[in-house]
């Protein structure tokens, strides 16, 4: 298969890399880019543990063709740290709730959860439970990752 | 994952072209489905034929009816005022469909074109009274959707064919919409059962009679239906509690579901004589009732 | 500790690991690669039940790529399993669809993939048994020839007092039959380990096991079958991405990595898919249980006795010793004199079962509290009532010979029956109920194994700083946070000076595994003693440097003083310092192997299994449609006896985690096997709920501060999900008057069950 250029962001920075049509955006993230924080947990756009942002949107990575990726900005869990090494609010608000234990959910949680915040400021544990509905957690409950995501809009 | 090429035409025109020329060639739209079927190997494909970047599928109009882009995305009709006030059911089928992140790609058209009997999109256009535009290499056609679908993942698309998009009239006044969606979990499930209802009174007041209704079933037949039987039988009554459980009654006997371990035949035809009354309802509080 | 003030125990103290998974940075074996390294992948069996008539492997050999096929035949006879009836790959016979019938190790996983479906495997298909009833019976097909029988030959009997005599003598006696349902683990984090070599034949065994010191003795067994005597196994612990018993023995596909590792000289990686993850890992079974218990006139109960048969699958894990932790809830949950109980474990064709956790009790908590409801209404009793006047109490002996230290039951009911508003709540038929189910688990280990300990090294550096070495495992409860708190308070430093080291079989001592809820109990005692042994070092070199009577020193805020003497005090640095390069100086370490004293079982299976037990109870309020039969939970309530929350956040992450995969188990969860083969195994058809299904949930902590526990604390890994169904049932009841008897709790079963009541009820009329 002849591999294709492309052109994208990936966590703020200009990408031109060599990819093969049938790549998923997840294998590439994982295989090519070695950025392994962005899980696999089913490849079948059930779990939610491959979430990442493209265009201000939450996707699952597991389901999207790479050769869509052209000309979008695409970030990840390691796109969330400050150049600095400051971590986002909301992954410190994960740490300081508790809402994180095996911590395999943790990273595309976290994105579905920023996803949200940066087009609703506030919002209502309703709409944090919609927003997070496709990510699958077996350890939490989700109680404490709602209460992170809260702490985050106006009612903290 | 097979192997494959993936082109991304920018033009219908385009699109139909390589649909036309490439071998074992499909079109992916949000690809929720396909790139399932393919990573389950249940799909043999060589080319796929994006149709993410044609800006003529995209997006919604309303003027003297509703037109859907068949590209739109379902996190783009959850957002449309338009759409949740006066076609409601169709706010309902999205609102429940699969997670956020299948919703900011998966598109209309792939939910029809799929054609699964429990497509959450499927009984709302079709209470709704969507035709569908279907584009060609020879020229574009118009098919009520209840004669496009033919039976699971099974439609009257040529394999050459794409939907441009859904075309919805308007409606009167005293025109309400819903859809139900009975799950066992409260989200990331297919329908156990999906009841979508549109009625249009003949005045807006209480004790008024139906004028028109709709009444689409997903998930008791090999493809969603219409119950023509019970749309026929509301026709001129009072919606009161009677008419309604009659109503249900009546649908139950045009549904002929099937075992599954979704869920059973029997329970579901139970539920058809509930939900059928319930999003009755639902589509005249809409109303305004 | 002599009444001071905790700085660290008792607050909610971040996880530690918790920065690394928040970033992605943490590594899950998903996340692993060594150099050189290949992939291994296992075709599985095409029948439930056939035999294996030929293997042709030439067309995957020759597929570039390929470095190595194995089948059942080219691979030394071991067997695995408690039973020792599992051989990894499978020779001359397939017992199960899931059953490993060649293996491939390739360069990439889909060359490895590719391999396996060209492996031409020819069966003659035999007819199989999926119904451990039906395995029963004369004439079944035998999963296991050689046995004779599909019944396993593990006695679970437990006879205490008289209960023919009991049941004569009793006021009310109920009666009834209950069935659970096979579940999954479902973590989130698939399986997977890579198996790799040095020159002189050692193993480094890279896993998510939950059971490092077992799983290594293993791999040694193993390795002395295939000729490598006196070889070194070093097992080393990724991140584990959930465990919840999944991970407690050790499986065919690890055996499998080791012989491709072996084969190829290259290390091997085998990673489940989410369909292998599914099919191919061991659930929690299906039980078939019958129970009837009995009251005297007052309410006080006589006598409880439960027959119960497991399905097994075909071979052998954990699963099949779950009735001795079910004999704790059946003999010991409430005040019950006089109980009988037998289990019997059979062979199927269907997968074969592994511990879930809770070990058998969320299974038979569903059939006692179920029949506790039921028993009280025979007696005329407010279910509430009829549970405070049977709860266990301090200073208890039980019918089994648990020694009931710390129990605070009655408070767990009060609580729940008080949030719940029971009196005003109870008894309206309206669609609306309430229900409640109590707990007992072990809290204070669980010797189910010749040694229930764990050790722990703990080293301190010039500046106060802490590396503990515990043989304790993290599989994301936090027990890495529980440990450091401990060692920390102890030491009187900082939670950040502690580092905990958790996941290298070189480097940490034994442990038995992270099963039993026993790791804040066990490891945190050894912990505690190591941390205490070091203090008392630093202490006593201190008192020689300050002149001042060790009695009067201690250490805070990483400062050693005199708690008399104001102006004695040295930075604990500078005192390490000084031992360290003083002549003949040393540096500083002390270990601890604490194995509580609790009981191996007797032939009776009698003892003190636990130092001590965890009590709690649930109360939920429901909502039941009528017309659909959906159940809407309204709000839920969990007290839980836990001795002392050294972590209340991290606890309540447990309690909230228990209850809501106790509310799947409830309501949702299902494995549908049909003749064998798992119909919906993926995360659309298995349903385990989302954010979406949880209700609100209130925890409430009962602190009993048992004496034997770290700082007074008892084990919360299991508990939460013990009383979930039963409480969600009886609650149902009591909205709409009909018992669901068999999990889960369906709509389709409940609008069955109000079909056929409102039936009878025409017929009385």
């Amino acid at each position: 298969m002849m591999r294709k250029e492309i052109r994208f962001r990936l966590n703020g920075e200009e990408m031109v890399c060599d990819v093969e049509a049938h790549w998923t955006l997840l294998y590439f993230l994982r295989e090519i880019m070695g950025l392994t924080g962005t899980k696999e947990g089913c490849g079948y756009g059930e779990c939610g543990a491959c979430t990442v942002i493209i265009d201000n949107e939450a996707i699952n990575a597991c389901l999207y063709p790479i050769m869509e990726v052209e000309g979008k900005d695409v970030t990840t869990i390691e796109g969330l740290v400050s150049q600095n090494g400051e971590l986002h609010p909301i992954q410190k608000a994960f740490i300081e709730e508790g809402a994180v234990q095996c911590g395999f959910c943790t990273p595309g949680m976290i994105m579905s959860a920023k996803a949200l915040l940066d087009e609703n400021k506030d919002p209502t544990e309703e709409e944090i439970k919609e927003a997070i509905a496709g990510n699958l957690c077996r350890c939490t409950g989700y109680v404490k990752i709602i209460d992170a995501i809260k702490t985050m809009g106006g009612g903290r | 994952m097979r192997r494959f090429e993936y082109h991304k035409p920018e033009t219908i025109k385009e699109a139909l072209g390589l649909v036309t020329s490439l071998n074992n060639a499909r079109f992916i739209a949000g690809g929720t489905d396909i790139l399932v079927a393919l990573r389950q190997k249940k799909a043999e494909i060589d080319n796929l034929i994006s149709l993410r970047n044609i800006g003529e599928l995209k997006g919604i109009e309303y003027g003297d009816g509703l037109w859907i882009g068949s590209g739109t995305t379902h996190t783009e009709i959850l957002k449309s005022r338009v759409i949740l006030e006066h076609y409601t059911a169709l706010n309902d089928g999205v609102k429940n469909l699969g997670s956020r992140q299948i919703r900011n790609v998966a598109t209309i058209g792939g939910n029809i074109c799929n054609a699964a009997p429990s497509a959450d999109t499927a009984c709302p256009l079709l209470v709704l009274d969507a035709k569908v535009l279907i584009a060609g290499i020879n020229g574009e056609r118009w098919v009520d959707l209840d004669g496009f679908f033919l039976g699971p993942n099974k439609t009257v698309l040529d394999k050459h064919e794409l939907v441009k998009g859904f075309s919805l009239p308007l409606f009167p006044k005293n025109t309400g919409s819903s859809y139900i969606k009975h799950t066992r979990r409260a989200a990331m499930d297919l329908p156990i059962l999906g009841i979508a209802a549109r009625i249009t009174m003949d005045d807006g007041k209480e004790g008024a009679t139906c004028r028109e209704a709709r009444i689409a079933m997903g998930v008791v037949a090999p493809r969603p239906i219409r119950a023509y039987e019970t749309e026929r039988f509301l026709v001129g009554k009072p919606l009161t509690e009677d008419v309604m459980e009659e109503a249900g009654n009546i649908a139950a006997r045009e549904a002929t579901p099937r075992d599954s371990i979704r869920g059973q035949a029997w329970y579901r035809k139970e539920m058809v004589k509930v939900l059928v009354g319930r999003a009755i309802k639902n589509a005249m509080e809409r109303m305004g009732l | 500790m002599n009444g001071d003030v905790l700085s660290l125990v008792g607050k909610n103290i971040p996880k530690k690991d918790a920065p690394l998974k928040v970033t992605g940075q943490a590594q899950y074996i998903q996340d692993i690669k060594l150099p050189g390294m290949l992939w291994g992948k296992i075709l599985y069996s095409r029948y439930p039940h056939g035999r294996i008539l030929n293997i042709d492997t030439k067309r995957a050999e020759r597929l570039p790529g390929v470095k190595a096929v194995l089948t059942g035949s080219t691979i030394p006879d071991i067997k695995i399993g408690f039973m020792k009836d599992n051989p990894p790959l499978k020779k001359g016979k397939v017992c199960s669809m899931r059953d490993e019938v060649a293996a491939v190790a390739a360069t990439s996983p889909e060359v490895a993939q590719e391999a396996i479906e060209l492996i031409d495997v020819e069966y003659e298909e035999l007819p199989g048994v999926f119904d451990p009833v039906e395995a029963m019976k004369e004439g079944a097909p035998l999963i296991h020839e050689e046995l004779k029988s599909n019944v396993l030959k593990l006695p679970w009997k437990l006879i205490c007092g008289d209960v023919d005599r009991a049941k004569a003598e009793s006021a009310y006696i109920v009666e009834d039959t209950y069935k659970t349902q096979w579940v999954t683990h479902c973590c989130l984090g698939t399986s997977g380990c890579i198996a790799s070599f040095d020159v002189n034949n050692n193993l480094t065994m890279y896993s998510n096991t939950q059971i490092p010191s077992l799983a290594q003795r293993d791999y040694i067994d193993a390795l002395n079958a295939f000729g490598l005597k006196n070889k070194r196994v070093r097992v080393v612990q990724s991140v584990i991405g959930g465990g919840f018993g999944s991970k407690l023995d050790t499986y065919p596909y690890e055996y499998i990595a080791i012989l491709l590792a072996l084969k190829t000289r290259r290390p091997v990686k085998i990673l489940f898919t989410r369909e292998e993850e599914f099919f191919a890992t061991s659930p929690r079974q299906c039980t078939l249980t019958k129970i009837s218990q009995g009251c005297d006139r007052e309410g006080r109960l006589t006598f409880r006795e439960m027959e119960m048969i497991l399905d097994n699958g075909a071979y052998t894990s954990w699963g099949a010793t779950t009735p001795s932790v079910m004999m704790m809830p059946i003999s010991s949950l409430y005040k019950v004199p006089n109980v009988r109980y037998t289990a019997k474990c059979v062979y199927t064709n269907n997968n074969y079962s592994q511990a879930m956790r809770g070990y058998g009790n969320p299974q038979a908590t569903f059939a006692i509290e179920s029949s506790m409801d039921q028993l009280a209404e025979a007696a005329g009793m407010d279910p509430y009532e009829f549970r405070m006047k049977n709860a266990n109490e301090p200073g208890e002996v039980t019918p089994q010979r648990f020694k009931i230290t710390s129990c605070g039951m009655k408070e767990c009911i009060e609580a729940v029956a008080e949030k719940l508003n029971w009196k005003e709540k109870r008894g309206r038929h309206n669609g609306r109920g309430v229900g409640m189910a109590s707990l007992i688990h072990v809290g204070g280990g669980a010797r189910v194994y010749k040694s229930d300990g764990c050790g722990t090294i703990i080293k301190i550096d010039d500046y106060g700083k802490v590396d503990v070495f515990t043989g304790s495992t993290d599989i994301g409860q936090g027990s890495d946070t529980v440990i450091a708190q401990i060692v920390a308070e102890v030491l009187g430093i900082s939670i950040e000076d502690v580092n905990v080291i958790n996941n290298d079989t070189d480097v940490c001592p034994w442990d038995v595994g992270v099963h039993a809820s026993r790791t804040t109990f066990v490891a945190g005692n050894s912990a505690l003693y190591a941390a205490e042994k070091i203090k008392a070092e630093i202490l006593t070199i201190v008192s020689h440097m300050l002149g001042e009577d060790v009695a009067f020193l201690d250490i805070k805020n990483g400062v050693v003083y005199s708690k008399r003497d104001k102006e004695k005090s040295m930075p604990l640095g500078k005192a390490l310092r000084s031992i360290h390069y003083a002549t003949g100086g040393k540096m500083l370490m002390a270990e601890c192997f604490y194995d509580p004293a609790n009981e191996n079982f007797d032939r009776e299976f009698k003892g003190n299994l636990s130092v001590s037990y965890a009590y709690g109870a649930h109360g939920v309020e429901v909502e039941v449609d009528r017309k659909t039969g959906k159940v809407k939970i309204l709000n839920y309530v969990a007290a839980h006896d836990v001795g002392r929350a050294i972590n209340p956040m991290l606890l309540e992450g447990q309690i909230f985690g228990g209850g809501v995969m106790g509310l799947g188990y409830a309501l949702g969860e299902e494995m549908v096997y049909i003749n064998g083969v798992l119909k919906n195994g993926n995360f659309l058809d298995y349903k385990i709920p989302t954010a979406k299904d949880v209700p609100p949930i209130e925890t409430i902590i009962v602190e009993t501060v048992d004496k034997d526990g770290p700082f007074g604390a008892k084990g919360i890994g299991e508990p939460g999900l013990v009383p979930t169904a039963p409480a969600i049932s009886n609650a149902i009841y009591d909205a709409v008057g009909v018992r669901i008897k068999d999990l889960p709790i369906t709509p389709e079963k409940i609008l069955k069950a109000l079909k056929e009541k409102g039936a009878e009820k025409l017929d009385e009329a």
